[in-house]
């Protein structure tokens, strides 16, 4: 019981979550990240490999991995995988005419074994430009309610630029990552 | 070592000794129901080896249900009882190694492989058997239903959902103008343009440009993002917060962009500084941020050549074969294209209408 208590209390006090960001290149990915940590979004360049954020959120540590979205390092996507509590998969609503590769990408991304455990944050960006496509929309294209039933899963409709909707969801990601990995609080 | 201390104290104090014995039993009682009757979900008393083994025992359960179930309506409970195991490996991941984690959602998952497996040869596939074939593989005979019903209804909800998002499309040897001055649109496409001039004047919030070929575009400024695709022997001249080109070969950038721009798949492309005038631009650029040269326009990442040395896909536009500053003389419309640019503005305004409609 000794090692016990100790594992537990470890856990309890480091609070960490591992939360990977993907998405279609352009779909403003380092922009939310940014935007979230109340940091400057106005001269970001297309991310050429990937950054790393340690924000805290609420009573919890964040550990952001935002990986770019170019064709060329979709690839290296699966380098990150590993210990994921959660996904954020962002889609560019505006972007209409890539909705299908958005879809086969996310689809190939939720066969992975190592990400069957993590929570699924979809977060439809790019809300504030007139002609984008509504979360239900999105849900639709994707096709999200054909999901396996034991994913823990929500789209949030957002945008990187003004802020909307961000809190919301990471309000929800966190909650259920919590709900899952710190059941005893 | 405890006998022995209570074997002296014996005579001493019989009551204490009966009392320590009880004690001793009471115990050993309690550590006997609390092995028997671990609940689940007390995480509290649960070591890695006590999960182990009750996942191990329910498994062989459910393995044996699986093997013995010959009637379709047994099929809920074992899926039941695989979500249950599912939830114990949930409550229990706080404690265990991640190996451990790894393995039993393996497990799990490979349960429900092995009941869908059961199912389907259960449950007679009313919807979608195919009649000429009795199941031989269940995979191969799943391929090409799966590929019917999951392309056919997906071309037709993305129909569905795509609204005739404006732009201009499909023109070949004209001269294209728009003005996104006291219009909302938000986004804008320019696409499948063969020796086209297009002028865009005003700002708009992001733009999409898709295959074309020996095409000259002018545009004003671009607040959010311009995201290229396929474009051959052409010349553009943009503005923009970012800029991303895809497939793209031998044309010419003249870009003041706010981030460094980014080329993939692409050869044969020069760039240099933006250069585009009219009425107004000035006011444009600076409600987009743009007023100011940023230089980034000779910044460009080419993630197909990850290399310290210059990448041969790009190369800076030498002065001496610019172009100079360019003027969209919007007076200029008045050409003999001018039938059909009003009919392109019509269609534009009708789109308009329609989307805010």
């Amino acid at each position: 019981m000794g090692l016990l208590s100790i594992i537990r209390k470890i856990k309890k006090k480091e609070k960490e979550m591992r939360i990977l960001m993907v998405g279609l290149d352009n779909s403003g990915k380092t922009t939310i990240v940014l935007k979230i940590n109340g940091e400057d979004t106005s001269v970001i360049s297309p991310t050429l490999g990937f950054n790393i954020k340690t924000i805290t959120y609420q009573k919890y540590t964040l550990n952001i991995w935002d990986v770019g979205g170019q064709r060329t390092i979709r690839s290296y996507w699966r380098n990150y995988f590993e210990q994921t509590d959660g996904l954020v998969w962002v889609v560019d609503s505006s972007d209409l005419r890539r909705l299908d590769d958005c879809k086969m990408e996310l689809d190939n991304l939720l066969k992975e074994e190592r990400l069957s455990g993590a929570s699924l944050l979809i977060f439809a960006n790019k809300q504030d430009i007139k002609g984008a496509l509504t979360p239900a929309e999105i849900a639709k294209v994707l096709n999200l309610d054909a999901m396996d039933r034991t994913r823990h899963w929500e789209i949030v409709g957002c945008s990187a630029y003004t802020g909307e909707g961000l809190l919301e969801g990471f309000d929800w990601m966190v909650q259920d990552i919590a709900s899952r990995i710190y059941m005893l609080d | 070592m405890e006998d022995e201390e209570n074997s002296t104290h014996q005579d001493q104090d019989q009551a204490l000794q009966k009392k320590h014995q009880l004690m001793l039993e009471r115990l050993s009682a309690r550590h006997q129901t609390r092995l028997e009757t671990r609940k689940p979900d007390s995480p509290e008393s649960s070591a890695t080896s006590a999960f182990l083994s009750r996942f191990n025992d329910s498994k062989k359960s459910i393995d044996a249900q699986l093997e013995s179930a010959s009637d379709p309506s047994r099929l809920v409970d074992i899926s039941f009882t695989i979500s249950d195991l599912e939830k114990l490996v949930a409550e229990n991941s706080y404690l265990l190694p991640s190996y451990e984690i790894r393995s039993s959602l393996k497990t799990i998952s490979d349960l429900k492989q092995s009941l869908d497996n059961l199912s389907s040869q259960l449950i007679p596939k009313k919807k979608f058997s195919f009649k000429n074939k009795p199941t031989k593989t269940q995979t191969q005979t799943q391929i090409p239903k799966s590929d019917d019903t999951v392309s056919l209804p997906e071309k037709t909800t993305t129909n569905y959902l795509f609204r005739d998002s404006p732009g201009l499309r499909n023109k070949q040897n004209q001269v294209l103008v728009q003005n996104f001055k006291g219009s909302d649109i938000g986004e804008f496409t320019v696409s499948d343009l063969d020796s086209c001039e297009v002028k865009l004047v005003g700002c708009v919030n992001s733009l999409f440009v898709n295959r074309l070929k020996n095409c000259k575009i002018y545009a004003g400024p671009v607040v959010g993002s311009i995201l290229m695709e396929e474009v051959e022997d052409c010349v553009f001249v943009l503005a923009s917060h970012q800029i991303r080109i895809h497939f793209a070969k031998r044309s010419d950038f003249y870009l003041r962009v706010r981030s460094r721009p980014i080329i993939e798949d692409s050869d044969g492309l020069r760039f240099a500084p933006y250069c585009l005038k009219y009425e107004g631009i000035g006011k444009d650029l600076a409600a987009a941020g743009l007023d100011e040269e940023t230089g980034n326009w000779a910044n460009v990442d080419d993630f197909k050549w990850l290399r310290a040395v210059q990448s041969p896909n790009w190369s800076v536009l030498p002065e001496e074969e610019r172009v100079g500053a360019v003027d969209l003389l919007l007076r200029a419309v008045q050409s003999p294209n001018w039938s059909v640019l009003l009919e392109e503005e019509e269609r534009l305004r009708a789109v308009d209408l329609a989307d805010s409609g």
